[in-house]
C-alpha cells in the first residue's frame, strides 16, 4: 500500500490526536485541551528565543555524584541489553537528512573529539542528579555526515521497545549535547543506555534517549515516546 | 446611609481571575511536586525540609498526573502574570496602592490592632481603606507572588536561565524557594478569608459588586473575630456597639476614593 501525502498527514493526525485523548483524560474538556496545547506552542516559542549555546549548565562543586543514587529507567519489560552475539557489533545509524550517512562504531565514536562534562540531569519529575558525562558533541558527529540545508529536528531511537525522542535542532547542536559512552569515568552500564545515550543537560531527562541506535536529521519533527503520551514536545531547559 | 464603590471593577475581576489562577497553579504545583515529593539532589539529603519523600494528599491537587499538572501549570502561569500586571499596573495609574503601602507608624499601628484584637485595648483603632495589619498582608501578596514567579523561572529555565537560577542558590534552592512562597501564599489567602468572615462579612459584597457600607465597617462595629454585633441598619437607626452618635469617618487622612 502506499500512502499519499494527504492520507499520511491524516493517519498521522489521528493516531497523533488519539495518543494524547488516551493519554489527557485529566485535561478536561476538548477547549481546556486545545487551550493547553495552544500554550505549550506559545511556551515553545519561548523556550527557543530563550535558547542560547553558550547558555552552559556546570554541576556545583558543592553537589555530589549521584553515582548508585543516579536512578536507571527504561520503557521494556526488562533492562535493554544489546547482544553482540545475535545482533552482531553494536553500531550507531547517523542518517536522514545528511550528504553522508555514516555507520558509527563504538570505536569511531570514541575517536571524535572527546568532551566530559559534570553537569545536572534535570528530570521532568523534578529531581536533579549530578554525574560527569564522556562522550563526542553531536555537533561534531554532525561534522561527520553534514545535514543538509532542510534538516530542522533530530530523532533519537533507541533499542529500548522502540523509545525514541525528537529534537529540534538549535538544542542538538548545542555545545552540552553529547553522544555519551561513559558516565564518571567508565564506559557507561547497561542500567544507564549502554552501549551510548544522549545525555545533555539542556533537555529534560525525557528527552535523552538511551540505548541509542540512531539518530536521524529530518526536516519535520516526529514526537517521541513520552512527547505523544502528553510531556511536552521541547523540553527544555 | 453610604455606600460607594469601594473596589474598581478591575479590581473586582482581577481579584477573582487571580483566585481561579492561584488555585490551579498550587492544585497543579503540588501534583508536579508529588512526582518527587522531596528536595534533595540524588545521593544527598537535604535539610530544611521536614517531610522528605512523603507525597501531598491526592485530594489537593489537581492535573490527574504529572504531565496533565505540567501542562496546566505551564499554561496558567501565564494568566497569573498576566492579571497581576493588568491589577498592579491599574492601582499604580490610578492610584490605590496609597492604600495598600506601608506607611510610617504603621509597625506600631499593627500593634494596637493585635492589642485590639487581644481584648487589651478598648476601641478599634483608627483607620483608612484598611487597617495596618491589612496593609501589611496586601503589600506582602504581591511580593511573595514575585519570589514566587522568579524562582518559577530558575526552576523552569535552570541552564537558560542560570543566572537567575544561581542567584536563587542551584536549581535544587529555587524549587525550595518555589515551594516556601506557595507556602505563604496559601497562608496570607487562609488569613484574609478568614478575617473576612470573622470581621467583614460585608465586605464581601465590595469584592462582587463593588457596594460597601461604610456605616457597617469594622471599624463602626468594633468588630473583633466572631466578637461584633451587626451594624447600623440603615434607616432604622440602629445602635453601634460604640454607642456614639454616627460621626463622619474620624480619619480623613486617607479619604481617596
Amino acid at each position: 500500500m502506499t500512502l499519499d501525502r494527504r492520507r499520511f498527514l491524516e493517519l498521522s493526525g489521528a493516531s497523533a490526536t488519539a495518543a494524547f485523548l488516551a493519554a489527557c483524560d485529566s485535561m478536561g474538556p476538548a477547549a481546556a485541551k486545545r487551550w493547553l496545547m495552544y500554550a505549550e506552542r506559545k511556551n515553545e516559542g519561548v523556550e527557543r528565543t530563550l535558547l542560547r549555546h553558550t547558555s552552559m549548565d556546570g554541576a556545583r562543586r558543592s553537589a555530589k555524584t549521584a553515582g548508585r543514587a543516579f536512578p536507571t529507567y527504561f520503557v521494556s519489560e526488562q533492562m535493554p541489553m544489546w547482544d553482540p552475539a545475535s545482533q552482531g557489533a553494536w553500531t550507531l545509524q547517523v542518517d536522514g537528512a545528511v550528504k553522508r550517512p555514516v555507520r558509527l562504531t563504538l570505536e569511531q565514536l570514541a575517536a571524535l573529539p572527546r568532551r566530559t562534562q559534570r553537569v545536572n540531569h534535570y528530570c521532568v519529575e523534578g529531581w536533579t542528579a549530578v554525574a560527569a558525562w564522556t562522550g563526542a558533541s553531536l555537533s561534531d558527529v554532525a561534522k561527520v555526515v553534514e545535514p543538509t540545508a532542510d534538516a530542522r529536528y533530530v530523532d533519537f531511537a533507541s533499542f529500548d521497545s522502540g523509545y525514541h525522542e525528537s529534537w529540534d535542532m538549535e538544542s542538538a547542536m548545542h555545545p552540552q549535547t553529547l553522544i555519551a559512552y561513559a558516565m564518571d569515568g567508565r564506559w557507561l552500564g547497561v542500567n544507564h543506555g549502554a552501549p551510548a545515550r544522549v545525555h545533555s543537560p539542556v533537555k529534560l531527562g525525557y528527552k535523552n534517549t538511551k540505548y541509542l541506535v540512531r539518530v536521524t536529521f529530518m526536516p519535520e519533527r516526529n514526537g517521541g515516546y513520552w512527547s505523544d503520551r502528553g510531556y511536552e514536545w521541547y523540553g527544555g531547559t | 446611609m453610604s455606600t460607594r464603590t469601594r473596589h474598581h471593577w478591575i479590581v473586582r475581576l482581577t481579584h477573582w481571575v487571580n483566585v481561579v489562577a492561584l488555585a490551579v497553579m498550587i492544585g497543579s504545583g503540588l501534583r508536579i511536586f508529588n512526582a518527587y515529593p522531596a528536595f534533595a539532589r540524588k545521593g544527598e539529603t537535604f535539610c530544611c525540609y521536614p517531610f522528605e519523600g512523603r507525597p501531598i494528599p491526592g485530594a489537593l491537587t489537581f492535573g490527574g498526573w504529572l504531565a496533565g499538572a505540567r501542562n496546566w501549570h505551564f499554561a496558567m502561569m501565564w494568566v497569573l502574570v498576566i492579571n497581576a500586571c493588568v491589577y498592579l499596573g491599574f492601582i499604580y495609574l490610578h492610584g490605590e496602592w496609597r492604600d495598600l503601602v506601608p506607611r510610617r507608624g504603621d509597625v506600631r499601628d499593627s500593634w494596637e490592632m493585635v492589642k485590639f484584637y487581644a481584648f487589651a485595648r478598648k476601641d478599634h483603632p483608627a483607620q483608612g481603606k484598611h487597617n495596618a495589619l491589612q496593609r501589611g498582608a496586601y503589600f506582602a501578596m504581591p511580593i511573595v507572588a514575585l519570589i514566587a514567579v522568579l524562582s518559577g523561572l530558575a526552576i523552569w529555565k535552570p541552564v537558560q536561565l542560570s543566572l537567575l537560577t544561581n542567584v536563587l542558590g542551584g536549581y535544587v534552592w529555587a524549587r525550595y524557594w518555589h515551594f516556601l512562597a506557595m507556602i505563604a501564599l496559601v497562608v496570607l489567602t487562609i488569613v484574609h478569608v478568614f478575617m473576612v468572615f470573622a470581621v467583614d462579612p460585608y465586605s464581601l459584597r465590595s469584592i462582587i459588586t463593588g457596594g460597601y457600607d461604610e456605616s457597617k465597617s469594622p471599624e463602626r462595629r468594633n468588630a473583633r473575630p466572631f466578637w461584633w454585633k451587626a451594624g447600623v441598619r440603615s434607616g432604622v437607626g440602629g445602635v453601634g456597639p460604640r454607642s456614639q452618635p454616627q460621626t463622619p469617618d474620624p480619619t480623613p487622612q486617607t479619604a481617596k476614593q
